[in-house]
């Protein structure tokens, strides 16, 4: 694939921002009561004894994983301003990555459904702004995947 | 050397079993969630496993419509190792062994 090229101005830059450091804090702690950290972190098996041998041993890699795709992206973006910013194939990688957590987080959050996310958002909605968000990550991923070849 | 056979006939059947317990393969499944594009679970799909994009399609689909998919199956250790990479993509996979 070729580099692929990103360009966001202020106020897109501030929001992944503010999400990159909310992910952030997401992944370093570890609350199994939390359902958005059980979204980014699954049992692997459905008995507890090997799902909790599996967490012990590998889930702690997947936390590592995980943070270094999305410190690549909060890296990308620097600290003020907008930004344009082009990727290499192995940034595109991690950028997918961290736009999927990003989602995952804000869709399990918001308890989205397949009809949710079918419908437009609803202005009247409370989760109007984060909805919208979410959506707009995925034209964003669905845009660096076009250029994408797996 | 009256009676000699039993007991090493029930053990020999007993080793039989184990050999075909520990055989049969690990599956791992891929669970359909709404928040996933389809385009992105199709290229995670070629990405970690090399399929083509008609069988990544598919299986994409199998999770879409019918709630889940097995996306590939082996010895316990890269069953492991496929769930581990699949939930670095954000991909809801588990594994459990083949009936």
């Amino acid at each position: 694939m070729s580099d692929v090229a990103l360009k966001f101005n202020a106020h897109e830059a501030a929001i992944l921002r503010d999400l990159t450091e909310q992910m952030r804090s997401l992944l370093r702690e570890s609350d199994p009561d939390n359902p958005v950290h059980a979204r980014l972190f699954p049992d692997a098996y459905e008995n507890p004894k090997d799902a909790a041998d599996y967490r012990e041993i590998i889930g702690g890699d997947l936390s590592v994983t995980k943070l270094e795709s999305l410190e690549r992206v909060a890296e990308a973006l620097g600290s003020r301003g907008g930004a344009r910013i082009t990727l290499t194939p192995d940034d595109a990688d991690a950028w997918i990555r961290t736009l999927t957590d990003m989602r995952l987080a804000i869709g399990t959050r918001l308890d989205v459904t397949a009809e949710t996310m079918d419908e437009e958002p609803d202005p009247d909605d409370p989760r109007f702004e984060p909805l919208q968000i979410m959506h707009w990550l995925g034209w964003l991923q669905e845009s660096i995947l076009d250029r994408m070849v797996p | 050397m009256p009676q000699p056979t039993i007991a090493p006939d029930i053990e020999r059947e007993s080793n039989v079993k184990e050999v075909v317990e520990a055989d049969r393969p690990w599956l791992v499944i891929v669970w359909d969630d709404p928040i996933n594009l389809m385009s992105y679970v199709t290229h995670v799909f070629q990405k970690l496993f090399g399929y083509s994009r008609e069988k990544a399609h598919r299986l994409m689909l199998d999770v879409h419509f019918k709630g889940k998919a097995v996306v590939s199956s082996g010895p316990r250790e890269k069953a492991e190792m496929d769930c581990f990479r699949l939930h670095g993509y954000g991909l809801w996979a588990t594994m459990s062994k083949s009936e």
